[in-house]
């Protein structure tokens, strides 16, 4: 009966190897090592999903991603895009046509920064006042200055921004790159998302959801406070030796069900998958202990300062988890932290007293550990806002999807570079104009992908995370743009 | 570069919906090992192209919009027929046959010029259209002298086809043939020469079937009552089969299927508010009565799409199987809605729920996505635009979104008039003494005012009480001060209960404990969340330039899809009864025996869930980008089977369970491996893991805590304090914010994971870690994925733990002081077989073992928490996860 090699291989190494806890882990490992040279299987193998690190489709520069999510648009004219056009018509109708989420509450009068913008490091870039942090590593960044989704509401203009497109139930960008890339840790998911301990940003999961991909690619959520990962300890009475017996038993019981069954992936995947949660337990622990990181280290992410503490830990943490092989880290505020309708000169400041420095800190962290070179930095929301008042019972600013500011570091993304370029007012992206969908295109091409060849086969046909839509890499952005094919 | 790609990105990639690529390698790799008809839709590289079969379905993807479907012509080329290309637009003629470097057609497609913007033709598909026209442009027929949207190729796809009368084949091997079922399978494995694998081991077979009927394990009596008629009954099988059909479990099993299709969730979804739907589990518990009552299919649907048009109101008194067809119709308010939220657009959280309602109909019931057709013709399947809206009349008069009325306020009440009675007068019992109540507090305001002013300067009291007296409109500036300046006086409730201490609280329960006495007394008022319709003039349903509501063109009538030629027409308006009739003549229409495609997308479903994957793998789409059955004449000859059988499941369940097939081991062999990997052919039965709720109520069982109570309201969820969402009473604040109160929820918390609400915004931790559906708007084909979170959650995670301390009871309950006989009796239930002697030696060793390392700190418990140990580890072992 037993004939097939493949099978008696499998049933061998089980049957040869001592039972403890590791030897299944070791096969995974194993395998894990074959992928790169992992021969063309024939058409009709059923896919199988994993986490193996895959091949790309031309060399990369950028290995992982850290991606800020700044959800409720971030002002960039009072931060990142100055307009002294805009300071001397304050008060001013705005001319032509404008949108605005909330017309009732706006003359259509334009409203100056009330933040000064000064030019930063040896590139000169002018940033606001209240990025002291980003300041200090305007050569590390490219700004894009004409980001364009034209997609007015939030969880919509997420969507496009996280997921390609504005439907619910796309993927997630994380989602693809693990898809696409695999992972290099072993001992912790692919893809973790530090949410807000204020809690989730506008579209809660969609925002890391894997949406028709297998739940394999979907982000695991570490949770802003105590326990950071859910079912990660075991109860107090069964911690330590008891649940390494525990796990052994276990082994052994599946060990003596699969050798009955040879063949059958989905078994040996599974007890891999208790293998790595074993580890998991102690790897996830250490990732997430920030306690022996120098009191250097403390400081420079400002958690000696109250209102940077908690935003300081999760940046941290994010570098822990990037120095471990995790492929993409998403940092969330919470709901809506960025959407300043009203009382802007008091909100922006909060939120950027909280999340500037620890930003910056990261980057500077990763740069002095050699790690910046291959990991790519995102920093931005779903939208800007509107350059005219929005009037309450203090003055905010409206949506604005038309223009707004991101910025990148790292993973092949050139320093010290401003890029596009919207009127005079910060109204509308007029210059270079990037889409969410060139966006997505170059950083596919710094991870060595191509977006519109990372295919996810369903139902109703092909689907990737751009679908085909036109779009370009922004070569302007990259330290290489001769690397473009 | 494609050879860089990971493999199954690769499969993925040549798989794509480029029609004619995708069917020709379809065709291709399908043909490696299974009987399934090469699609003519493939042009061999020695054949010229022709127009109908292999260039219309790539421009019709890619071109057809702009040049030709809508009512601005781009360019003034229209693409849909061969002599208006070749006719041309503002640039002149687009083709010149024989000639494709003068043809402005390929030009502009060669060039990526066109289509623009969005997705670019294909290498593959620039290829044929090149070959097309160097070999003459030529066309299978003469062209029509007038555009249609669905043509004789369209109409020659196979699940359009009528399902044809097919006999069960010849097999050399009949010994082997059970039923029908089984020839059919037997014919195409042979063709390899294979035949079935033996049968599964009784032990084995009878956990198959408890799992696949009653998605519950056998207790070990059952098993080895089982094993015994089986070596002595030559029916045992097919007794077991019709007992597990008899058994009310059989519903909650068969009727979740069921409600992922539907979309089943009990709250609105939509926006993060997510909304509860109180109601919607009536809905939930008609389908298990009506799948535990084997009711016929056809009436099932027609009850689902039209029961409110089956029934007369008045609704409060309708017997029990005429309110059955009102609370049917829940079916059609199962999709997501916006619109009890005040913070969504309406107009567009109306039009969207219309839009989520047809998804989850044209899915669920006729395996086509419909729902591609709303802003543009479908790109791959002849479902035009018009179509789209054709379907949409049908349901528009029960979804008016002119005269839209809210979740709330559509609920259909069917409290009896004797019950609204006795609502009345309690409710008038309820105002009396809030009245009462009431006035007695402005006498105790009054007089703590009185004593208020006792502590005051007399020559102020006089001022005082006409001030106070005064409305507040009225009061003068200097009596607002006068206020101001001794608030003593300012008497609230409040300030009458800190003044007054016990007395006011003594006041205070005697008026509470006579309310909620009153309360308690008042009946529930029952309410059923229906769909009906608004009698009066039905709404004009109008077509939506490219989707967009706010720009409405012309109307039009409801009528079936056009590719099913022959459908009865739709009136207006059913004169003879209060509603339009639209929905009821659709269902019959649908149900008639004769629709090609409802049997065969419900025997297909069946089918899925039996075997674990359909005869079509693509169970909600039975169009151009779906699958092609790997058994049609099977496929068909089920579907008739189940319409000439009275479209009774119960008989085709049986038909598929005693058949050779289902009773084959899961075995794989390397001669099945070598040809059939992917168990195409069915040679063999597949290894199956237990879908989420089946894990939690098979935990359930087997720790003896499992509640079988049926029916009823369903039990909560909340988030707990770490985030994850748990079944208890949501007690978080207005906020969101925890607070430490607790309700006691009894034994509810063990009922079936059926009975457990389904928020779509909160699902259960424990179901959603393995892979429960969010609905959005519905689920038509579940994933299993093999997760780490999951071995977490089997590892540490509280619900487990508890269980395998409450197993770990039972078994010391079954045979106190007796460790091996425990160890045997957790063996059986949770595998249902007992263990061999190496494995109970093996547990115990491991036992005693456990024991030792928890004594340090359990002290006297460590014996017990080590069996705790033991039945975890059962409950997280594969052989428990997994069905063979």
């Amino acid at each position: 009966m037993m004939q097939d090699p493949t099978l008696m291989n499998r049933r061998h190494f089980l049957a040869t190897q001592s039972m403890s806890v590791g030897s299944v882990a070791l096969a995974w490992l194993l395998q894990h090592d074959d992928a790169r040279a992992e021969p063309a299987k024939p058409p009709l193998e059923r896919p199988t999903f994993d986490l193996k690190v895959k091949p790309t489709v031309h060399a990369p520069q950028a290995t992982a991603m850290i991606s800020f999510l700044m959800q409720g648009g971030p002002s960039h004219v009072d931060l990142f895009d100055p307009k002294p056009e805009l300071a001397k018509r304050d008060g001013q109708k705005i001319p032509g046509d404008i949108q605005y989420d909330s017309p009732a509450q706006t003359d259509g009068s334009l409203m100056k920064s009330p933040w000064k913008f000064a030019k930063r490091g040896k590139c000169g870039m002018e940033l606001s006042e209240l990025l002291p942090g980003l300041a200090e590593i305007v050569d590390d960044i490219t700004l894009v200055r004409s980001m364009q989704s034209g997609v007015n509401n939030h969880v919509q203009g997420l969507r496009a921004l996280v997921n390609g497109g504005i439907v619910a139930g796309r993927p997630s960008l994380g989602s693809w790159l693990t898809y696409g890339l695999g992972t290099e840790s072993q001992d912790l998911p692919a893809y973790l998302v530090l949410t807000d301990p204020e809690g989730v940003p506008v579209d809660g999961i969609n925002n890391w959801a894997n949406g028709y991909l297998p739940a394999l690619y979907q982000g695991t959520v570490i949770r802003p406070r105590e326990p950071r990962i859910l079912n990660l300890d075991p109860p107090p009475h069964l911690q330590g030796l008891p649940q390494e017996r525990f796990l052994s038993y276990l082994e052994r019981l599946n060990a003596r069900h699969l050798a009955a069954r040879p063949g059958e992936h989905d078994l040996a995947a599974r007890i891999a998958g208790y293998e790595t949660a074993a580890r998991m337990q102690s790897a996830a622990k250490e990732a997430l202990d920030i306690s022996k990181e120098s009191a250097a280290t403390h400081k420079m992410y400002g958690l000696d300062v109250k209102e940077s503490r908690e935003f300081g830990t999760r940046c941290l943490i994010a570098r822990r988890l990037i120095e471990r092989g995790v492929r993409f880290v998403q940092i969330c505020t919470g709901n809506q932290d960025w959407d300043h309708h009203s009382s802007i000169a008091v909100s922006l400041p909060k939120e950027c007293l909280r999340t500037d420095i620890p930003s910056a800190a990261l980057v500077k962290d990763l740069k002095q550990r050699g790690l910046l070179d291959t990991t790519l930095v995102q920093w931005g929301g779903e939208m800007g806002r509107l350059p005219t008042v929005q009037k309450g019972a203090a003055v905010g600013r409206d949506h604005n999807t038309h223009g707004f500011s991101m910025w990148m570091a790292g993973g092949g993304i050139r320093g010290g570079h401003v890029h596009g370029n919207t009127d005079e007012f910060g109204h509308r992206a007029v210059e270079n104009v990037v889409s969410h969908t060139d966006y997505h295109t170059t950083l596919f091409h710094l991870f060595g992908l191509d977006p519109n060849k990372l295919h996810f086969r369903r139902p109703n046909g092909e689907a990737s995370l751009t679908d085909g839509k036109s779009a370009k890499v922004v070569r302007e952005l990259l330290t290489h743009p001769e690397r473009v094919a | 570069m494609l050879a860089r790609v990971p493999h199954h990105q690769f499969y993925a990639f040549v798989g794509r919906c480029f029609v004619a690529l995708a069917i020709a390698q379809y065709a291709l790799a399908v043909n490696a090992a299974t009987p399934v008809p090469v699609d003519t839709k493939s042009p061999s590289s020695k054949s010229a192209p022709v127009f109908e079969t292999h260039v219309r379905p790539i421009l019709k993807a890619h071109c057809f919009q702009c040049h030709g479907e809508e009512d601005e012509l781009q360019g003034g080329l229209d693409l849909r027929l061969v002599r208006l290309m070749a006719k041309g637009g503002e640039s002149g003629t687009a083709l010149v046959a024989g000639k494709h470097a003068e043809s402005l057609l390929f030009e502009r497609i060669a060039s990526d010029e066109m289509p623009p913007g969005e997705k670019k033709m294909t290498p593959g598909e620039r290829d044929i259209v090149k070959r097309w026209i160097d070999a003459g442009a030529r066309t299978l027929k003469p062209e029509p002298t007038a555009i249609a949207d669905v043509t004789d190729e369209d109409r020659q796809f196979w699940s359009f086809q009528p399902v044809r009368a097919v006999a069960p084949p010849k097999v050399k091997q009949t010994a082997s043939v059970l039923t029908p079922v089984d020839a059919f399978l037997l014919a195409e494995l042979e063709k390899k020469s294979l035949g079935f694998s033996p049968e599964a081991e009784p032990a084995a077979l009878v956990r198959r079937l408890y799992f696949d009927l009653l998605g519950l394990p056998p207790t070990p009596e059952q098993v080895e009552a089982f094993v015994h008629d089986y070596a002595a009954d030559s029916k045992a099988y097919e007794k077991l089969v019709d007992e597990l059909l008899a058994s009310p479990h059989y519903g909650e099993r068969w009727g979740r299927h069921w409600l992922d299709v539907a979309g089943y969730a009990d709250s609105d979804g939509y926006t993060p508010v997510d909304t509860e739907r109180k109601f919607a589990y009536r809905y939930r518990d008609y389908v298990i009565r009506s799948f535990n009552a084997d009711k016929p299919w056809n009436d099932f649907i027609v009850e689902q799409l039209a029961g409110d048009e089956l029934v007369k109101p008045p609704y409060d008194a309708l017997p029990p199987a005429e309110l059955d067809k009102l609370i049917a119709t829940g079916f059609l308010r199962m999709g997501p809605d916006g619109t009890s939220d005040p913070a969504a657009d309406q107009k567009l959280a109306r039009n969207d729920c219309v839009a989520e309602t047809i998804k989850i109909v044209s899915t669920s019931l006729l395996g086509l996505s419909v729902g591609c057709a709303q802003c543009h013709n479908h790109r791959y399947d002849p479902v035009s635009q018009v179509d789209y809206y054709r379907f949409r009349a049908i349901f528009e008069p029960a979804f008016n979104v002119e005269a839209w009325r809210a979740p709330k306020a559509r609920l259909v009440s069917t409290t009896s008039a004797a019950v609204k009675k006795q609502i009345a007068e309690v409710d008038a019992e309820i105002a009396k003494v809030s009245a009462e109540r009431n006035a007695e507090l402005t006498k105790l305001m009054d007089e703590t005012f009185e004593l208020a002013l006792t502590k005051l300067p007399k020559d102020l009291h006089g001022k005082l009480r006409e001030a106070r007296a005064a409305p507040v409109a009225k009061q003068t500036a200097e009596q607002k001060k006068l206020l101001k300046d001794n608030p003593s006086v300012n008497i609230t409730a409040t300030g009458v209960r800190q003044q007054l201490g016990v007395k006011y609280r003594e006041w205070e329960t005697k008026y509470t404990g006579q309310l909620d006495k009153l309360r308690a007394k008042r009946p529930e008022e029952e309410f059923v969340q229906a769909l009906t319709e608004v009698p009066g003039k039905p709404p004009v349903t109008q077509l939506f330039y490219r989707g967009d509501h706010n720009q409405p063109r012309q109307a039009v009538t409801p009528a079936e899809l056009t590719i099913f030629d022959g459908a009865p027409k739709i009136a207006e308006k059913d004169a003879a009864r209060p509603s339009t009739g639209r929905r009821l003549t659709y269902a019959r229409h649908i149900t008639d025996g004769k629709h090609p495609l409802t049997a065969r997308v419900l025997v297909n479903r069946f089918w899925l869930h039996h075997f674990g994957r359909g005869i079509v793998a693509s169970p909600g789409d039975f169009g151009t980008l779906g699958d092609r059955p790997t058994h049609p004449e099977l496929l068909d000859w089920l579907a008739n089977d189940f319409v000439a059988g009275g479209w009774r499941l119960k008989r085709l369940h049986k038909l598929m369970l005693t058949s050779t097939a289902y009773r084959q081991s899961s075995q794989r062999t390397s001669q099945l491996e070598a040809v059939d990997p992917d168990n195409l052919l069915l040679g063999r039965m597949s290894i199956r893991r237990l879908e989420a709720e089946t894990l939690r109520d098979a935990v359930l069982a087997v720790s003896g805590k499992l509640n079988q109570k049926l029916f009823g309201p369903p039990v909560p969820v909340s988030p707990d304090e770490t985030g994850q969402v748990v079944i208890a009473v949501d007690t978080r604040d207005t906020a969101g914010r925890p607070t430490s109160k607790k309700v006691d929820l009894g034994e509810e918390p063990n009922r079936r994971s059926i009975y457990i609400q389904s928020r779509r915004s909160l699902p259960l931790g424990m179901l959603e870690t393995f892979d429960a559906p969010v609905m959005t708007p519905n689920c038509e084909c579940r994933a299993s994925s093999t997760v780490t979170p999951q071995s977490l959650l089997l590892m540490n995670s509280e619900f487990i733990v508890l269980q395998s301390t409450e197993f770990a009871k039972r078994l010391r309950a079954a045979a106190p002081e007796d460790l091996p006989a425990q160890l045997r009796e957790g063996a059986r239930l949770a595998f249902g077989h007992a263990p061999s002697e190496s494995e109970l030696r093996e547990a115990a060793e491991f036992v005693k073992a456990q024991t030792a390392a928890l004594a340090p700190v359990a002290k006297a418990a460590a014996a017990e928490q080590a069996l705790a140990c033991y039945c975890q580890a059962l409950l997280s072992a594969n052989q428990f996860l997994y069905v063979d």
